[in-house]
């Protein structure tokens, strides 16, 4: 049986906005007190805080810290998450067992990043020796080297990618959080006559890295109750896996962790791929998505682009997809990402989606991705279901 | 990002001890990591076996003999790609069971595709120190099936 004993019990996000001149700091600051003045929670009744580790203050390794004082909290749990675009649903996660081990009673799981304004991460390890001076300086071209692979073995259409795409950019223009540059419509000849970044990937495929913020507020169930909270998501099933197939170097890189975590968080809640309601995935590329509909089981592995082609991925659709517009769509706010498809789940299951509502939406399935490792796919894969 | 600067030189032995790789490259030869214990290779170089987790590894000369698994041009400008856009980045499986991530220079770009077999070539850095690089070879199947 799928715990419900920890809840998500509010959320908030701020507009996605290209070279703002705030800090990552900044942004937090607008988030948290958004969600103090929706959720009527004191600054000080916060004793539990997730902070995910930004671009925009990457050299700093107390970074979290440093948030905590920003903000003037004192929290008796702080976690710093490193695992990029899955440190928002980690953070929830991390702050469930937390709340559980009673380390804390209320959490905040806040992400901020603001690497359009200033970009200060220095990825290091292997990359300077034997990565960079191949000119595999960011994921584009790792994102293409797995594109030519996966075509070569399964065939993709560049129409199911700009279908993906198009469907984003229309939910992006209901989104007025969004990016302003995405809130214009996007046709499939727009897609396809989009400049090649790394072949086969075109920049359309791409996100853009932004500045923003989202937090979310966890607590017990009981606890949500007692201060008279009536909109709650369970997240009824979590799991992650980092460094998947890490030390085989002969891997499938076209075989992502998601492979793996997928049968679990099925399992855990009592789901199947045809009981979900929404799918808010991880979309830092749109092959991300298509080879995400595979691993999950919507669709059989290979078969994704006519999945995408043959399927209304709309807000109204049979399988609504990044109904806020996704990353790709509403724009990337660094390593705050993970939180933007967190939240839209979380706004759509508190039936706050406005023109983009997914009607009678009662769960949603929410992923991240992390780090782009040498020569395959993704570093780390997360995913968790939230239901109402 | 500026493609103005030339391809830099980074520095050896930050993440592990790497000094045979640069050393072998001014000798033209290729050395990669390998686990004495399993007789793999692996690479990026690691602090120790990823196969046994024993620091029981040492590195070895290899052949430079592979295929391509996997394949891009990359078209953004970024620092030390001056003059070098477009600029053909492979996955390249070498016969030693190790994947590099590699440039393919001196190529007809017909015959750049997966499966293409190729061989060890050169591709200087700013100071003109070799870095390893690969070129199809002439009797490559660039249709050929992995």
């Amino acid at each position: 049986m799928a715990r419900t004993d920890v809840v998500i019990a509010g959320y908030a996000e701020t507009k996605v906005v290209y070279q703002s001149g705030r800090s990552a700091y900044d942004f937090a600051g607008l988030a948290l007190s958004d969600l103090l003045e929706k959720s009527g929670i004191g600054k000080d009744e916060i004793d539990g805080l997730s902070v995910t580790l930004a671009l925009s203050e990457g050299t700093n390794p107390f970074f979290a810290v440093y948030m905590a004082d920003a903000l003037g909290l004192t929290p008796t749990w702080l976690n710093a998450g490193g695992i990029g675009g899955c440190s928002a649903a980690g953070g929830v996660a991390r702050a469930m067992w937390a709340i559980r081990e009673g380390a804390c009673r209320i959490a905040v799981v806040l992400s901020a990043d603001a690497p359009s304004t200033a970009f200060r991460a220095n990825y290091g390890a292997y990359r300077p020796e034997f990565q960079d001076p191949q000119g595999v300086q960011g994921p584009p071209a790792t994102f293409g080297l797995l594109m030519s692979r996966y075509d070569h073995q399964y065939g993709l259409d560049p129409r199911a990618l700009g279908k993906i795409a198009i469907t984003q950019r229309e939910h992006a223009l209901r989104n007025p959080n969004a990016l302003d540059k995405f809130r214009k419509p996007l046709t499939m000849d727009d897609y396809l006559a989009s400049r090649s970044i790394a072949d086969p990937l075109r920049v359309l495929d791409c996100v853009m890295y932004c500045d923003g913020a989202n937090a979310f507020l966890v607590m017990s169930e009981e606890e949500a109750r007692t201060r008279g909270i009536e909109k709650v998501a369970y997240p009824t099933a979590y799991s992650e896996v980092t460094n998947h197939n890490g030390a085989d170097p002969l891997a499938d890189i076209t075989e992502s962790g998601f492979y793996r975590i997928a049968p679990k968080v099925f399992a855990k809640a009592g789901l199947t791929p045809a009981g979900i309601g929404m799918f808010q995935p991880y979309d830092d590329f749109t092959i991300a998505v298509l080879m995400q509909l595979e691993a999950f089981g919507f669709c059989g592995t290979g078969e994704g682009s006519a999945f995408v082609r043959d399927t209304d991925l709309s807000f109204s659709g049979t399988l609504p997809l990044n109904t806020g517009g996704g990353q790709i769509s509403a724009g990337q706010p660094g390593l705050g990402s993970g939180g933007l498809n967190l939240a839209e789940a979380v706004r759509q299951l508190f039936g706050e989606g406005g023109d983009r509502q997914v009607p009678g939406v009662r769960n949603a399935l929410v992923t991240g991705i992390g780090v782009i490792p040498y020569g395959r796919n993704w570093g780390c894969s997360a995913a968790m279901i939230l239901e109402v | 990002m500026a493609e103005t600067e030339a391809r830099p030189v980074p520095a050896a032995n930050r993440y592990v001890p790497s000094q045979p790789f640069w050393d072998g490259a001014r000798e033209g030869r290729l050395m990669l990591q390998m686990c004495l214990d399993t007789g793999r290779f692996q690479h990026p170089p690691h602090p120790l076996s990823v196969y046994t987790g024993s620091q029981n590894v040492a590195w070895r000369q290899v052949s430079g003999l592979g295929t391509i698994y996997a394949v891009t041009v990359v078209r953004v400008p970024g620092p030390g790609l001056a003059g070098r856009l477009p600029l053909t980045v492979a996955t390249v499986e070498l016969a030693e069971g190790v994947r590099l991530i590699a440039n393919i220079i001196d190529s007809p770009p017909e015959r750049v595709g997966i499966g293409a077999a190729v061989e060890l070539a050169w591709d200087p850095l700013a100071d003109g120190t070799p870095y390893p690089a690969f070129r199809t070879l002439a009797q490559g199947a660039a249709d050929a099936q992995d």
